[in-house]
């Protein structure tokens, strides 16, 4: 029998490696800061206003929710604040200050403490912050009437609109280099392709995401966008046109792979990531919805406990 | 970072961001620009995005502003928006009326008709992309419903 050691597990007390939530959660927020300046730069003043009011106010919410319920006090971990900067990237410039505020205390307070607070979470809280928005002031989410006044330098035509009005002849206008730059209509901190990839891969070489559910969720994109683009190219856009446009990216990297909503194992994330980026293809090619990320992972977040199940056998077995 | 530390950095980042919030939507509010660069028409048909600066800029399609502004024709400074004179309904509502009472005696348009938005915008857009050959021709190839 050999003598190598396999595994070694001492008894405790065993050492902090110094790892918190309140670290993960700024690493996030650091990660997403390329995507935001463009956006800062690209609408001004607006976009500042929108991404300060959208943060004070996740973590305002916090705050007073944790008093009414009498809970400790859980905003210095961060996460209020990510939830903030997250939900304002995914809005545009012109969003007047109610819908800010109604929109973080949605997240906050209904995503996530009705849920019992941060990871229990059944659904990504700013997903389904913006989808109950969506619903109810649909017109202050059309990008294209959102930004009629702003002077750019490239089609000023939200790309994911024209492409299901038009078909793919009103894309044409669009380079795939450029929309990797961020010359495209849309929100804040969701248009700078290049940028939140570099977030990404930041937080993937970090760990604090899981690049089996970022990479599934692209591969899952970017097959079901091809399938369509082979039949019928007059109607359907190619694969790296839909990786490139709406909130797409920042679906794979900041939203898909939040904790508590997103599955813990191999399998499962590879199923899971693969599913939303499937589903965002279809709702947006055959579906009533332009961009389909949002719906397409409140679905695979809804799945999430079944895929779970799909878990390695426990070692021994029971007499 | 200890629990102390990390309650303080989330009060002072609420309290700033705040004050940059607010401040920056009472102070900087986005405002029209004089001329607009694009309008966006909301019809019972859809909605119809007007590339209005790509109309006018001699990169774009050169259009002079008196070819759709036809109204008051000596006066290229004093250009009315559309709906000033051309309401929704076609009728002459009092916003209509003031603003042809602004160079008009009363009894100079009392007999005079207003063409409808819709017909008046459909006139100037289909009449220039036919005379051009240029342009969307189809309704679906501008109303997004």
């Amino acid at each position: 029998m050999s003598n190598e050691k396999k595994f070694i597990v001492s008894h405790a007390p065993f050492w902090h490696d110094g790892s918190s939530i309140s670290e993960r959660s700024y690493h996030t927020m650091l990660a997403a800061m390329p995507a935001v300046l463009f956006g800062l730069i690209q609408y001004g003043i607006p976009a500042l206003a929108v991404i300060s009011l959208s943060i004070s106010t996740a973590i305002i919410w916090e705050l007073i929710i944790n008093k009414i319920t009498k809970l400790p006090n859980t905003i210095g971990d961060g996460n209020a604040a990510l939830m903030g900067l997250v939900f304002g990237m995914m809005m545009p410039a012109t969003l007047p200050w109610w819908i800010v505020a109604t929109g973080t205390f949605i997240a906050v307070v209904i995503g996530k403490y009705i849920f019992g607070g941060i990871g229990s979470n059944a659904f990504h809280p700013v997903v389904v912050s913006i989808t109950i928005l969506l619903i109810s002031w649909n017109s202050y989410f059309d990008f294209d009437n959102a930004l009629v006044n702003y002077d750019f330098g490239f089609p000023a035509v939200f790309p994911l609109g024209a492409l299901k009005a038009f078909g793919t002849g009103s894309i044409h206008g669009f380079s795939l280099s450029g929309l990797l730059m961020g010359q495209q209509v849309g929100a804040i901190g969701s248009t700078f392709g290049l940028g939140l990839i570099i977030g990404g891969i930041y937080l993937i070489l970090r760990g604090f995401i899981r690049w089996e559910i970022s990479i599934s969720f692209l591969a899952g994109m970017f097959l079901a966008a091809m399938i369509f683009n082979m039949a019928n190219p007059e109607k359907f856009a190619g694969p790296f046109f839909h990786i490139l446009t709406g909130y797409s990216l920042i679906g794979a990297f900041f939203l898909a792979t939040e904790d508590s909503s997103s599955p813990v194992n191999c399998i499962p994330m590879l199923i899971y990531g693969a599913g939303a980026g499937i589903l965002t293809v279809l709702i947006r090619n055959i579906g009533a919805y332009v961009d389909g990320v949002l719906y397409a992972i409140l679905i695979m977040n809804l799945v999430n406990p079944l895929l779970d199940k799909i878990r390695p056998k426990a070692i021994g077995k029971v007499a | 970072m200890d629990s102390k530390k990390e309650l303080r950095i989330a009060y002072g980042l609420a309290a700033i961001l705040l004050i940059v919030g607010v401040t920056s939507y009472a102070a900087f509010s986005a405002k029209a620009p004089d001329e607009p660069i694009r309008l966006m028409f909301k019809t019972s048909a859809g909605k119809v995005l007007f590339q209005h600066k790509l109309h006018t800029i001699p990169s774009g399609y050169s259009v002079s502003c008196g070819d759709c502004h036809h109204h008051p024709e000596d006066n290229e400074s004093a250009m009315r928006a559309c709906g000033d004179c051309h309401d929704p309904s076609g009728k002459k509502t009092e916003a209509v009326v003031n603003t042809c009472s602004e160079c008009h005696d009363a009894d100079e348009f009392e007999d005079t008709d207003m063409m409808k938005k819709s017909d008046a915008l459909h006139g100037q857009c289909i009449d220039c992309h036919k005379e051009f050959e240029a342009g969307p021709a189809e309704c679906s190839q501008c109303h997004v419903m």
